[in-house]
């Protein structure tokens, strides 16, 4: 038995959502096609509309679904100088509930990602009361892109990490309804309707990473040459890592004047040369192939070290988003292409 | 044109003229075209031209690990030689030290990006090598035709205009690809990177993003050659290039100056002259 619901009563549902108060987020037409822009620029958004929501018709967002648990700028406290005393001052937080449709599932399972980081050595507050607050239904996708990697690094089309339901498309304008959590149960309780057919979620884009193979390189590539030259054409900005669904580093900085002001913490991101420098100048990642290797190293080894799985979901969005087509999978494929042929040099130079 | 580009680039790195050929190839795992730095004559095999070639490339002659492989070969369209000129007078690069693979083009992107459909530099003016055959002799295009996108929005009312760059800047997230990819942006800090104390608001909001893309436009102010790589690579789909397209008419107005576009004018910034407009000091 599967429970199913028209794509008109989903709409209609989203419409109520917001009519509650609830915040909405979704996939959305940000900008129409122009002159300069042959597609259209599609990205998650907060709906202000239900007819905003778009389901179908592209691969999937530009950006990722981290900005709504995760934003790229949150104020954390404000502080006022009070003669020699500082009054530190608590934010006034959203208590809405939002609700996330339409994520693909490598950005929900990124969610389940973000978790362990938001909740290992410190519980982060700010991110934890977000995270609550959200209701995650996934929309397993009906096609895929040559950027798309989901299944060569655990995932899939039917990945269920990080998401309360899945919805699956089926003909006739349909979806089935699998909730998967309590709070996914609330969301859809008496909107559904029981059915006997059941959707089927692809298999998704075809293998194009042997993981066992870039873990065996990663073992001892530290200092492989290689490096060097394959992210030789990396510019050095964030379209990857701000793009991305799991990269979460993040700076603190205070804003403010002599009479008080905000402290606020903002993405930040290790392809930026300023990401490691030192007060004193040294800066211990100096050109960019370490600053690639270092993102590869924390998403294929350190963080799986800890956690026990990859900082990757194999969304793509960092080869789409480059502006000069690098990015995980291409990177890791030419590594591991160029490590089978030549055997590094136990003295490999140090990139 | 291509068997005319590999050979050359082929020759270069085999008499020792240049150590690296910085040009376009399309690996694989790239899934399009993308920058390629060649470094041994069998490799000018890998190089390619067509329409998909639209990095600007002159960035790479500023990055110390592109220097670090010695003396350079450069393939340019005729719009990305303009950042030659003016990386030259800017005492940024020493053309003597570098060899130009000019690329005759006419146009790239299906359908053509914007930039080319206002084009007068199909053909590099200024190369040591220049690959293609050369069309009929273009005319510079009326500045009506090159500031026609300009125009186009400048016809709306100051309350659109200021709403839609709201609705762009709420967007940017300042991944800095904008920065990066810009040849002009070539500062050893960036004064979005000063902290102590910090210049500009590092924070991504709609007063960060705004302080943030207006100082890039004053920056660029007579110095922008119209590459449009910034809007080009943008992830949040920010046309930047009406804010260049902008200073760079009010630099052509006031001064009769386009950036890159003749060697031997003086810079509109760095230069100054008692008859300068001054109307704007109060």
């Amino acid at each position: 038995m599967s429970e199913l619901l028209a794509a008109t009563a989903l709409r209609e549902l989203v419409g109520r959502w917001l009519a509650d108060g609830r915040r909405v987020a979704g996939p959305q037409c940000a900008k129409t096609h122009d002159d300069l822009h042959r597609h259209d620029l599609i990205r998650y958004g907060w709906l202000t509309a239900a007819d905003q929501l778009l389901l179908a018709g592209f691969i999937r967002p530009l950006n990722s679904i981290k900005e709504f648990v995760f934003p790229r700028h949150e104020e954390l406290y404000s502080y006022r100088f009070k003669g020699k005393q500082i009054e530190l001052l608590p934010i006034e937080t959203d208590p809405r509930e939002q609700i996330i449709i339409g994520a693909r599932p490598c950005d929900a399972a990124a969610l389940g990602i973000l978790d362990r980081v938001f909740n290992w050595d410190f519980r982060d507050e700010f991110y934890n009361r977000r995270r609550e607050l959200t209701t995650v239904v996934t929309l397993a996708c009906s096609e895929h892109d040559d950027h798309c990697f989901c299944t060569s690094v655990d995932s899939g089309p039917g990945d269920t990490r990080g998401s309360d339901v899945l919805l699956i498309p089926l003909e006739a304008d349909q979806y089935e309804v699998r909730c998967l959590t309590e709070k996914g149960k609330r969301l859809f309780a008496g909107q559904t309707a029981a059915s006997t057919t059941e959707g089927k979620v692809l298999a998704g884009p075809p293998p194009r990473l042997d993981l066992a193979a870039v873990g065996d390189f990663l073992d001892g590539g530290y200092e492989n040459p290689e490096w060097q030259k394959i992210t030789l054409r990396c510019l050095g900005c964030a379209a990857c890592a701000y793009t991305c669904p799991t990269c979460h580093c993040f700076d603190m900085v205070d804003e403010g004047n002599a009479a008080g002001g905000v402290r606020v913490r903002n993405w930040d991101a290790c392809q930026f040369a300023a990401f490691t420098v030192h007060v004193s100048g040294h800066n211990p990642r100096s050109v960019q192939a370490q600053r690639q290797r270092q993102r590869i190293y924390h998403k294929f080894q350190i963080y799986p070290k800890k956690f026990g799985e990859l900082l990757c979901t194999g969304c793509g969005n960092c080869t789409r988003n480059c502006p000069v087509g690098l990015g995980v999978l291409p990177v890791l494929q030419s590594i591991v292409d160029k490590s089978q042929k030549n055997v590094p040099s136990p003295s490999g130079r140090e990139c | 044109m291509l068997d005319e580009l590999r050979e050359k680039c082929k020759q270069l790195l085999a008499n020792g003229t240049v150590q690296v050929v910085i040009g376009y190839g399309q690996p694989a795992e790239a899934g399009g075209v993308v920058p390629v730095f060649i470094t041994t004559p069998e490799d000018a095999q890998q190089l390619v031209w067509n329409d998909q070639c639209f990095a600007n490339l002159t960035k790479y002659l500023l990055r110390s690990e592109i220097k670090a492989l010695g003396k350079a070969a450069i393939c340019v369209k005729g719009c990305d030689e303009r950042a030659l000129v003016v990386l030259e007078r800017e005492s940024q690069i020493d053309r003597t030290q570098i060899v130009v693979i000019g690329l005759l083009c006419d146009g790239v992107g299906q359908p053509r990006l914007p930039k080319c459909e206002a084009c007068d530099v199909h053909k590099p003016r200024a190369a040591d090598v220049l690959i293609g055959q050369p069309p009929a002799d273009g005319q510079p295009l009326p500045a009506e035709q090159r500031y026609a996108a300009l125009a186009a929005f400048l016809r709306k009312t100051p309350e659109e205009r200021i709403a839609y760059w709201m609705a762009e800047l709420s967007r940017c997230t300042k991944c800095y690809a904008c920065r990066q990819v810009c040849p002009m942006c070539y500062c050893r800090q960036c004064i979005a990177d000063k902290n102590r104390p910090v210049a500009i608001s590092t924070s991504a909001t709609l007063k960060g993003n705004f302080a943030w893309q207006i100082t890039r436009a004053f920056h660029l102010a007579s110095r922008c050659v119209g590459c449009d790589e910034c809007s080009r690579v943008c992830p949040a789909g920010i046309d930047l290039r009406l804010l260049n397209l902008s200073l760079a008419q009010a630099a052509e107005k006031s001064f009769a100056f386009r950036a890159g576009m003749d060697p031997a004018a003086e810079p509109v910034i760095g230069a100054y002259r008692e008859q300068d407009h001054e109307e704007f000091i109060r």
